[in-house]
């Protein structure tokens, strides 16, 4: 008896109020799915997002920090769902990267040369981003959000209590709404996990690392003929820093740098690197438009949600070192279709959204074990070369299985859970290719 | 459209999947156009005109049977393409997936219910029009009695599979209506096959003349047809001989070239019906739609 009379009190009626705090990927994911569920069942809900960034604006103001790398995953579900990223919103679209190591470097393209890979700002762009008729993927995301129906509403909640056992949001000391559910969908790189945390249900924030971003401007045509359609993978031996990548984007092109110890001076040090200078142009200028270090989740909380309080996105987990994005997608549909077709309370939580959420949390294991093996490559001499050399042998024999290209591929592009690239990486066969490899490394043989 | 951005580009006319091939992947077009076409026995057929935004191809994802429609650009078009291997996996952890894509399916069975109603109404319409052959035939013919005095006339047609023209309306014969003259067989026959129109003064001359019961020694003959290709003869005649005159041949030739005009709109309303017939016979959902 008591279980139907939870389940009506945490079911969504006509009239509920949905409260979403912050409108990146997340926010916007939640809000869309949420409308559209609703919709089909012939619920009539509201949704309002709160979030105080104009993702218009250039600069670091405008913009929620990343590398802005969509993966073909992602591009690919998002079009099955009827969201496709239209021309103004990709930058470029990509192809194939370059693996560059101290030992050489290795390009590795999709089998058919389809740009299934998206590259897009998050803002209105680097500094000094004017008049472009271009848009940020955050901002087309709460544009589709407010689509479907969502209100959006550009107050920043600093204090959440309780009423009635319903959420009353605040700004400013200014009570702003009562919620039937509140999402917490800010992200790491503000203090608003605080407020959950002082919600008393056991939240804490994620742990989290700090990462490097850096535009470098240069003319278009250059970024086009350096550059082309690939992303600038670089693995080098560097304690601290798991890996860079340089992406293009009209005319600039984004320096993403990753690893435990990121701090102001990484992206001078990174570019004076001689494999690095050597992907730059060296006659014509270029110069560091904009720069930030943002934080990166790294560890997820164990207690993401209470009655009437759910957390996802980078606030909640994520993957490790690629596709946030493509996890705030999972995250807030997976909290979405939770509060529209089971319910609010923390039962329902626990029940549908849990799994989904540890999922990924249970994914990164794998993730961890792979930048483990990733690293004691990049940091040996000999497996480094062993490796470019069964990659240039894959990608040189077409009818070879590209099992390592993949591995590499999946890896770093978020096109596969770590799980899977796991499993790809037992397969006997890259075993005897690495092996092969080595020993002709170690023979210094140069085919 | 901009290149290097999503999908692959695809110009004007290409093939992106054939009829009959194996389907691994779905499309969604990123930018421009497709066209889903057919090939049927009256000719190659356009099942739809897709847009961005939209998705096909889905169909061989989930029954595994050969394409059954051809999809080529239309003017150019950049194309996403999602692979079953990859799809199957998402959607297995997240079934909700399919909300949009059983949204667009059953959009297009609600479209192809709607198309097959209106076919259906337009079949009915066509057989009416097109049962209206032989009226067309005797308008023909009327008007050709209103400009050119005759005591008998036929506007005869060829039957394009058996070889044969036979008569689809006349007046002032006897029980020749029932007449059927092989290409270059009679007067009409050769007229058919020489494509010229004649005037002959007396047919009992003519070597080519084959009597009936009707009695004719005048006689005006013009093709019907048009690009070269003649599908029937309009005859006028007159029991005496000497009766009409070059004024009366031209007046004939003109009147030919209408007729040719207007039976063969017939013959397209006939064809298109076939058409019809032929898509709705095969209206089962196409792979695209
Ligand atoms: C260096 C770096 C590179 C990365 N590169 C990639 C990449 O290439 N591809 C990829 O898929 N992922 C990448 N990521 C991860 C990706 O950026 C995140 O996973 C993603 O932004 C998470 O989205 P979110 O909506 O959860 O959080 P966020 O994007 O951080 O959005 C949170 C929003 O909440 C708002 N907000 C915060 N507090 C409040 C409040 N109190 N009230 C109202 N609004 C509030 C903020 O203004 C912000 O807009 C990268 C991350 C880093 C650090």
């Amino acid at each position: 008896m008591k279980r139907s009379l939870d389940s009506d009190q945490y079911t969504l009626q006509d009239g509920a109020n949905i409260a979403v705090v912050g409108g990146g990927p997340t926010g916007s994911f939640f809000s869309i799915f949420a409308l559209k569920m609703a919709k089909m069942i012939g619920r009539e809900i509201t949704v309002t997002i709160f979030e105080p960034k104009d993702f218009t604006k250039d600069g670091p103001g405008g913009c929620n920090r990343c590398g802005g790398i969509i993966s073909e995953l992602l591009v690919q579900t998002l079009a099955v769902e009827g969201i496709n990223l239209p021309d103004t919103v990709v930058r470029k679209g990509i192809n194939s990267y370059r693996l560059h190591t101290n030992q050489g470097s290795v390009f590795i393209a999709t089998p058919s040369l389809e740009k299934t890979i998206a590259t897009v700002y998050r803002g209105g762009g680097p500094k000094g981003t004017l008049g472009q008729d271009m848009e940020s993927f955050d901002h087309f995301l709460l544009n589709q959000a407010i689509h479907e129906g969502a209100v959006h509403k550009t107050f920043r909640v600093d204090r959440i209590d309780f009423r009635n056992g319903r959420p009353l949001l605040f700004s400013k000391n200014v009570e702003i709404m009562q919620a039937d559910l509140v999402v917490g969908a800010f992200g790491v790189n503000s203090s608003s996990g605080k407020i959950f945390e002082g919600l008393g249900f056991g939240y804490r924030e994620p742990s989290n690392v700090t990462a490097a971003i850096a535009e470098i401007s240069m003319d278009e045509d250059v970024v086009v003929g350096r550059f082309g359609n690939s992303i600038q993978l670089f693995l080098l031996p560097d304690k601290g820093i798991k890996f860079g990548a340089m992406i293009p984007k009209g005319p600039y092109v984004t320096l993403c740098i990753l690893g435990t110890d990121v701090g102001a001076r990484t992206v001078d040090d990174f570019v004076s690197k001689p494999v690095v200078r050597a992907v730059l142009p060296e006659s014509v200028p270029y110069r560091i438009a904009c720069r930030c270090l943002p934080k990166m989740n790294v560890g997820a909380p164990k207690k993401p949600f209470t009655n009437r309080v759910v957390l996802c996105g980078d606030a909640g987990s994520t993957r490790l070192f690629k596709d946030g994005l493509g996890a705030a997608y999972i995250m807030g549909k997976a909290a979405a279709k939770t509060a529209v077709f089971e319910g609010v309370g923390a039962h329902n939580f626990k029940r549908n959204y849990l799994p989904v959420y540890n999922g990924i949390v249970f994914d990164n294991y794998f993730g961890r074990f792979l930048y483990f093996v990733i690293d004691r490559y990049r940091k040996t001499t000999i497996l480094t070369k062993a490796m470019l050399k069964v990659v240039e042998k894959e990608q040189r024999d077409p009818k070879n299985g590209k099992i390592l290209s993949s591995i590499l591929w999946d890896m770093f592009t978020g096109n596969e859970r770590y799980k899977n690239v796991f499993l790809k990486s037992v397969k006997i066969k890259m075993h005897i290719d690495m092996w092969e490899g080595l020993i002709k490394s170690l023979i210094g043989e140069n085919r | 459209m901009r290149e290097g951005e999503l999908g692959k580009t695809y110009n004007d006319g290409e093939v992106i999947f054939k009829e009959g091939e194996k389907g691994e992947v779905m499309y969604v077009i990123q930018a421009g156009k497709v066209r889903i076409k057919r090939d049927s026995t009256s000719g190659e057929l356009t099942l739809g005109v897709l847009e961005t935004g939209e998705i096909f191809g889905e169909m061989a994802l989930f029954d595994r049977l050969p394409r059954s429609a051809t999809v080529v650009a239309l003017g150019g078009a950049r194309i996403l393409s999602v692979d079953r291997k990859k799809l199957f996996p998402t959607i297995s952890r997240d079934p909700t997936l399919l909300f949009k894509i059983l949204e667009t399916m059953s959009q297009r069975i609600r479209k192809l219910d709607d198309e097959i109603g209106k076919l259906n109404k337009r079949r009915s319409e066509l057989r009416i029009v097109c049962s209206n052959i032989e009226k067309t035939c005797d308008t023909i013919l009327q008007e050709a009695r209103r400009i050119i005095v005759a005591d008998s006339g036929s506007v005869m047609l060829l039957d394009e599979k058996e070889g044969y023209l036979s008569i689809k309306a006349a007046f002032g014969l006897k029980s020749d209506t029932k007449i059927r003259l092989k290409i270059g067989e009679g007067i009409a026959g050769d007229v058919l096959k020489t494509g010229r129109a004649e005037l002959i003064d007396n047919v009992l001359t003519d070597l080519r003349f084959l009597p009936g019961t009707t009695k004719v020694t005048s006689m005006l003959c013009a093709p019907i047809g048009c690009e070269g290709r003649n599908f029937g003869v309009i005859n006028m005649s007159y029991a005496s001989e000497n009766v009409f005159s070059a004024n009366d041949l031209k007046l004939i030739r003109a009147l030919a070239v209408y007729a040719s005009i207007a039976i063969q709109n017939e013959q397209n309303f006939f064809n298109l019906k076939n058409a019809t017939d032929d898509l709705l016979r095969r209206a089962t959902l196409p792979d695209a739609p």
